[in-house]
This record gives C-alpha cells, sequence and structure tokens, in this order.
C-alpha cells in the first residue's frame, strides 16, 4: 500500500549547508596540531605526556559532568578535547600531572559545564582555567624555571621575561625567524608562531573561526606596540617582537575566537579584536604582569555581551504584509 | 542542496532559480479517481453542514461547509462527495478536507459567468479566492487600512521554482488583463509588476510600471520588496499594499475574460535527481497522480515537500493534494535529508550573517529555547523575522530555530488573541 508509506516530515527548511559542530572542533583540532607537532618536537616525551593528559582528563571531566547531569554524552563533538588541547599548548612542557588535572578540571567544569555547557560560557574556559592557575601554583608557569633542564641551540629564556627585565636590548637575540620557527621558550604549543599562523589562517579560510577578531586582535598588538616602541624606543619593543611572542598568535587565532564567549556582529568583532590587543600590549609593558594576553581575553570576555549589543538596526517588515 | 563550500570565510549565499530559455514542455496531469480540496474552516459535526457525503458536485462548483462561515474552495471536477474529514495543517491549523470522487460527466456550474456580469471586487472575493495563486482579496476590503498600491510579484517565493516567471514569460496577456480587472475592481491606479531582472523585458507588455529585483534569496520577499524597492511609496511604510502573485493575477484575468473559473495550478515539481518539470494540475489532485504521470518513485524515508526548500510544508500522504498555492513540489531522497539536533547555540554567527533583516538570531533562539516570547519580541526582534529559513539552513548546531520562531509567534498571537478576550 504506497499510501502507508512513511514519508519524513519536518519543519522547514529542507535544505542545510551540512555544517555541523563537531566538524568544526575537529577541524580546529587539527589546525591547532601543527604548532602542538613542533612543540613535541622541541620538548620530546614530557611534551608528549603533557599533551595527551590534558586532552584526556579534558574529556574525562566532560564525561563526568554529562553523568553527573544527566545530559547526553557530549565528548563526541571534540569541543572538550579542544579545549584540553588548547590548555596543554599554553603549558610548559614540564607541568606537573596534577596541574594539568586541575587545569582541566577548572576548564571543562567551571569554565564550561556550570554555564550549561557548550555555547553556554561567557569566559572562553581555557583562559579561565589558565588565570587561575597562574595565580595558584605561579611557579609552575615560570617558563624558565621549568624549561631549566633543558639544552636548546638557542637563547633558553622566555623572552617575554627577558624584556620585562632588561628591556629591548637584551632581545636583539631574538630574529624574526627563530620565532616564527619556534626557536624560543614558551608554552608547548604557543611558539612555533608560523605553524600557529598556517593553523589560523586555514580556520579563516573554512569560516570555522571569524577573520575580524584574529585581524582586529594582531592589529591591536601591532599598532599598540608601534606606538610605544615610537615614543621610547630605549624602553619599549617594537611590534614584531610583541606580535611573534608569548601567546600573541595562539591568543589571535585559538582564544579570543571562542564562539560562545565573542561577539558576531561585524563591528563588535572588530572592537573586541583590537581592545584585546591593546589591552596585551599594555600590561605587558606596563602591567605587573609578563604575559597579556590571557588576562587581556578575560577582559575582552568580560565586555563581550555589552559590545556585541552595537549590532545593525533590524529592518522592520511593513505591518500590512500577513 | 545547497553544501557548505570549501571556502567558509563569506557566509552561503542562495539564489532563486532562473528560468532558462529553452524549458521543456509542461506536463498536464489529470486527476485520479479522487480529488481532494480544503475549506479553511475547523471541522465539526453539525447538523447544519452544507455538504454531505453522497452530495453530487459540478465543475467550477463553490463549495462551502457550512452556513456560518464564508471559506470556500471550488471543485475543478464533476463529481460525488466520498469524504469529509478534519485536517491538520502547519502549526495546528484546523481545516476541512471534502474528498470528491470524479465522475467524468463534465457539468459545470455558471454561478461566476452570472456573477460577473457586474464586475466588483465582491464578485471576486465572493469566487475567485480559490484560484491557483490564492488571491487574498480580504487584504483589499479591510476598511481600516486602504490600499493604494497593488504589487503584483512576478517572481518566485522560494527556490528551486519557476512557476511564477513562467507565467510572466507565457502568459504575460492574461497578467495584463489580471491586473486592469484589479484597477477596474477596486479603483486603484497604481499597480506595479516586480520581476526578477531577467525577465524584464518580457514583463514590459504589461503596460504597468515594472520594476526588477535580483537573484539573491528572499529579495522577492513581500517585506523585501517593500523595504529596497517601494521605499518612494509614501512616509508611512504601512500605506497599503497589496500584493498577488503573477499567477493569481493571469488567473483573475482569465476567469474575468472567458466567465469561467479556470482552476489549473502550474507547479514546478522537482524530481530527486534534481531536474525540473513545469506541472499543471487541477486544484485537488493527489500527490500520487502526479508521481505516476511522471515516472517518479518514492520509498519509505523520502520526503515529499509542498512549497520551496526554504519555507515549503513536508507532507505526511501521497494522498496530499494541489492546493492554490502549491507553487512547488519537491521530492528528497532520504539520503538528502539533513535533521536537526538538539546541540545547543553554540554563538558561532552564521545566523546572524545571513538574516536579511538583520535579527540577532543568535540572542533570539535563547529566548525561544527559553520559551521566554515576550523577551524574544522585546529584546531580540522576533516580530522582524520575515520567516525566510535562511539562518536554519546555515546553522552550526543545526537548531530548527525557524520552527522555534513559528511556534513562538503562534503562541504570541494566542496571548494577544486571548488578551482582547478578556479586556
Ligand atoms: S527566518 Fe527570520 S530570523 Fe531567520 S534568517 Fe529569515 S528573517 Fe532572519
Ligand atoms: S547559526 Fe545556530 S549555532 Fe550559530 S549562532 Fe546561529 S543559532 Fe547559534
Amino acid at each position: 500500500m504506497p499510501n502507508r508509506m512513511k514519508l519524513t516530515v519536518s519543519h522547514a527548511p529542507f535544505w542545510h549547508t551540512g555544517s555541523k559542530v563537531s566538524t568544526k572542533y575537529y577541524q580546529i583540532f587539527a589546525a591547532a596540531l601543527i604548532a602542538v607537532i613542533a612543540g613535541l618536537l622541541h620538548y620530546g616525551i614530557p611534551a608528549v605526556a603533557v599533551v595527551t593528559f590534558s586532552v584526556a582528563t579534558a574529556m574525562i571531566w566532560e564525561l563526568v559532568m554529562n553523568m553527573a547531569v544527566r545530559k547526553p554524552t557530549s565528548i563526541g563533538d571534540g569541543n572538550a578535547a579542544l579545549i584540553g588541547l588548547l590548555f596543554a599548548m599554553l603549558l610548559p612542557a614540564t607541568t606537573p600531572w596534577w596541574v594539568v588535572l586541575t587545569g582541566t578540571f577548572v576548564a571543562v567544569v567551571i569554565g564550561k559545564q556550570i554555564y550549561g555547557g557548550l555555547g553556554g560560557n561567557p569566559f572562553n574556559p581555557v583562559i579561565v582555567s589558565f588565570a587561575v592557575l597562574m595565580i595558584a601554583w605561579p611557579q609552575h608557569f615560570d617558563y624558565n624555571v621549568a624549561l631549566v633542564n633543558y639544552q636548546f641551540d638557542f637563547n633558553p629564556v622566555y623572552p617575554l621575561v627577558l624584556f620585562k627585565s632588561y628591556g629591548p636590548s637584551a632581545i636583539e637575540s631574538f630574529s624574526i625567524m627563530d620565532m616564527l620557527l619556534g626557536r624560543q621558550v614558551g608554552g608547548i604549543g604557543a611558539t612555533f608562531g608560523l605553524g600557529l599562523i598556517i593553523g589560523g589562517i586555514y580556520l579563516i579560510i573554512r569560516g570555522y573561526i571569524r577573520w575580524e577578531i584574529s585581524v582586529a586582535f594582531l592589529a591591536g598588538v601591532g599598532l599598540t606596540a608601534l606606538a610605544f616602541n615610537l615614543s621610547n624606543p630605549e624602553l619599549y619593543a617594537g611590534p614584531a617582537f610583541h606580535l611573534l611572542t608569548g601567546f600573541t598568535l595562539i591568543g589571535a587565532f585559538f582564544l579570543a575566537t571562542e564562539d560562545s564567549s565573542s561577539p558576531v556582529n561585524f563591528i563588535p568583532m572588530l572592537i573586541y579584536g583590537l581592545l584585546g590587543g591593546i589591552m596585551t600590549v599594555l600590561i605587558r609593558n606596563s602591567g605587573a604582569h609578563v604575559e597579556g594576553v590571557v588576562y587581556a581575553i578575560l577582559l575582552i570576555n568580560l565586555v563581550n555581551p555589552i559590545i556585541d549589543k552595537i549590532r545593525p538596526k533590524a529592518k522592520r517588515r511593513v505591518m500590512n504584509y500577513a | 542542496m545547497k553544501k557548505r563550500s570549501f571556502f567558509g570565510i563569506a557566509p552561503p549565499k542562495l539564489t532563486y532559480e532562473i528560468l532558462e530559455d529553452a524549458q521543456p514542455e509542461t506536463v498536464s496531469v489529470a486527476p485520479g479517481e479522487k480529488i481532494t480540496l480544503f475549506i479553511d474552516v475547523p471541522f465539526e459535526k453539525a447538523s447544519t453542514a452544507l455538504l454531505k457525503l453522497g452530495d453530487e458536485v459540478m465543475g467550477g462548483e463553490k463549495l462551502r461547509m457550512y452556513p456560518d462561515s464564508e471559506a470556500y474552495a471550488v471543485s475543478p471536477v464533476a463529481g460525488k462527495i466520498d469524504a469529509i474529514m478534519p485536517f491538520l495543517g502547519i502549526m495546528g491549523k484546523q481545516m476541512t478536507s471534502v474528498t470528491i470522487r470524479v465522475a467524468g460527466d463534465g457539468r459545470t456550474d455558471d454561478a461566476f459567468g452570472k456573477a460577473m456580469q457586474t464586475p466588483s471586487l465582491e464578485t471576486a472575493g465572493a469566487f475567485l479566492a480559490a484560484l491557483p495563486g490564492k488571491p487574498d482579496f480580504d487584504q483589499l476590503m479591510d476598511a481600516g487600512r486602504p490600499v493604494k498600491t497593488i504589487v503584483v510579484i512576478g517572481a518566485d517565493q522560494d527556490l528551486l521554482t519557476v512557476t511564477n516567471q513562467s507565467i510572466v514569460k507565457n502568459e504575460i496577456a492574461s497578467v495584463k488583463t489580471g491586473m486592469d480587472t484589479l484597477r477596474k475592481i477596486t479603483g486603484i491606479q497604481n499597480v506595479i509588476l516586480v520581476v526578477p531582472s531577467h525577465l524584464v523585458q518580457a514583463a514590459g507588455a504589461a503596460g504597468v510600471g515594472v520594476k526588477s529585483i535580483g537573484n539573491a534569496y528572499p529579495s522577492a520577499h513581500p517585506a523585501l520588496v517593500v523595504l529596497n524597492l517601494l521605499t518612494d511609496l509614501g512616509s508611512s511604510r504601512s500605506s497599503g499594499i497589496a500584493f498577488f502573485s503573477a499567477e493569481a493575477a493571469a488567473q483573475i484575468g482569465v476567469a474575468f475574460k472567458t466567465g469561467q473559473l479556470p482552476l489549473k495550478k502550474h507547479l514546478t515539481f522537482v524530481k530527486k535527481d534534481g531536474s525540473r518539470q513545469l506541472v499543471s494540475a487541477p486544484i485537488g489532485t493527489h500527490v500520487k497522480d502526479i508521481l505516476e504521470t511522471l515516472g517518479e518513485s518514492v520509498k519509505t524515508g523520502d520526503r515529499i515537500i509542498f512549497g520551496g526548500p526554504m519555507t515549503g510544508n513536508a507532507i505526511y500522504s501521497l494522498d496530499h493534494p494541489v492546493q492554490p498555492d502549491t507553487d512547488t513540489i519537491i521530492i528528497q531522497d532520504q539520503e538528502e535529508i539533513v535533521l536537526s539536533a538538539d546541540t545547543p547555540c553554540i554563538n558561532c554567527g552564521q545566523c546572524v550573517r545571513v538574516c536579511p533583516t538583520n535579527v540577532p538570531v543568535n540572542e533570539l533562539i535563547r529566548y525561544l529555547d527559553a520559551g521566554e516570547y515576550e523577551q524574544a519580541e522585546q529584546q531580540a526582534e522576533l516580530d522582524a523575522c520575515i520567516e525566510c529559513g535562511y539562518c536554519t539552513s546555515v546553522c552550526e548546531a543545526r537548531i530548527p530555530i525557524f520552527q522555534f520562531i513559528r511556534l513562538a509567534k503562534h503562541a504570541l498571537e494566542r496571548m494577544k488573541a486571548a488578551e482582547e478576550e478578556n479586556a
């Protein structure tokens, strides 16, 4: 009986681009791996351990929370894994396992799940966790101390520290090429500038991150650094140094662009990015902290809801058309 | 199906189908054993019902259900009433479905032929509201909102469809007669024909002001036509404009010219393989008769869509009939179907980038998901939504946003109606 045939019935529209959340997070994960691999080559087995442990525990925390609040299992969407990976990318290769475990707990449980999970977090979970841990155990986030047992064929000092303590003349030993190729001390996945740039551009072209944010963030860093540098070259480093050290690149492409804590409208995205970039350099140049990206992103996450209210006026439909 | 392309830096563009010069012939489909008509009134068992099982109907006869309801359908065929049932339309809209067993003796009703001797808006409203293209005469009769302009849209409202374009191309003379008739019976002199740019030349023959619209979806939507093209129509946006489709205008023209009600619906049929066929079938024809004539097969799990891919309705049964506004029928293979998911909104912003009226969909969906419909209206521009479905087709979380929007609007309407009743 053809009349009894069960047809698929659902609401319009009947076309979909086919995009989905999991594809997006796997793609970002893959793009981030480029920079991670360079880090693993530098730091060897300890880095591999930190990265895999971080990804694994982030997923476990997600699963635990799924079960605790009786929600459908969501580790398949790749978001928890991505949080774990990005978190590990910021860490020194020697981070103890219990710091990693606590870090992924703070990121996944306090940074994300408490707000209802995916899409609900007002702050980037990775940034929240990193900020908390940096206050709790500052000694583990001192890249010079942490990495003291490594033999490098380049200047084994965290460039931002060197700069903070001794000014621009101290960092002359870092060439742009060195910094692009990861020949600097830092987080496992944060130093291979070229890898981060390639990954970021790939994500922008594919539409997985919003280019407006990344570009504005980098512009903010570059312009502010330039302004400082012009005002007093003796005291302040130039734009290239600020763009290529610390967390600037990973922040611009992978952290500030986190969907839930960033704006979606055009002008707000530019303001958000610019503000993040400006704050980064301000903190580095005149704040108490060596690295400014983490607090800068926390700050722009905080003001995001207000900024994103600047949106184009809705076009009202004519009242008479039913 | 418009898939996400490799390059995702710009949001996907949806474009209307363009009727090419060489088109296959229109296939005429004859109704099978039975046809079904919908009458826009809730079904109830009342002894006063004007239609009963076994009643004979004539071709062109106007069918009303109850004495106290003006809603009607017009039967394109002669036959006997076989079934009268309630029918639940979209958003739980209650209607009555009347099935007629076709008897081929061809008797026709001449009530319209007599009534049209005195052409008037009332005659049109009383006989032509069920014509193909579903002309809405009520919009012209609302005393509280006098209409100053009539806009005939010779473009199609949804994707994949060429129905109205083919009318402009092939039947521009009827469209012209229809527009002249509308002008005569309403006294409204300002009549405008809106067509896609490739039809501007063909539309010239209508002898009215022609405006052209672009090819990007949903520029043919009446609200956007007004926003983009008709800004010169006085300062008040609500200054009266009445809309008709080109098909409706053409059929009004035919009706007044011949004294007979034209009841063959033109529609674009899109097969599973994506190929398109223009079809003409009497209103009420069951979709299975069209499938049979065109040799298209449907299996369990496939989807049959009445209307376009963005705004149409998926139907339940192969007995579903062609209605006055069925411009498109699409058969979608099960493999092609992307079902919605229960992932929450991740704030990716794709929806915001494509919305033609700048609705902050990412905020809207949060209110709708929480059932806060009044907030949705006050804080997130729910009422600016023109229901084009674009946002939903790009949503990365695959949220059925459009469905949420319809539900919310429906609930708000009911709340307002209840408030008015209590006031
Ligand atoms: S359905 Fe409404 S909210 Fe969505 S894109 Fe269309 S107008 Fe905007
Ligand atoms: S497209 Fe979907 S997931 Fe993305 S912001 Fe809009 S509603 Fe949220």
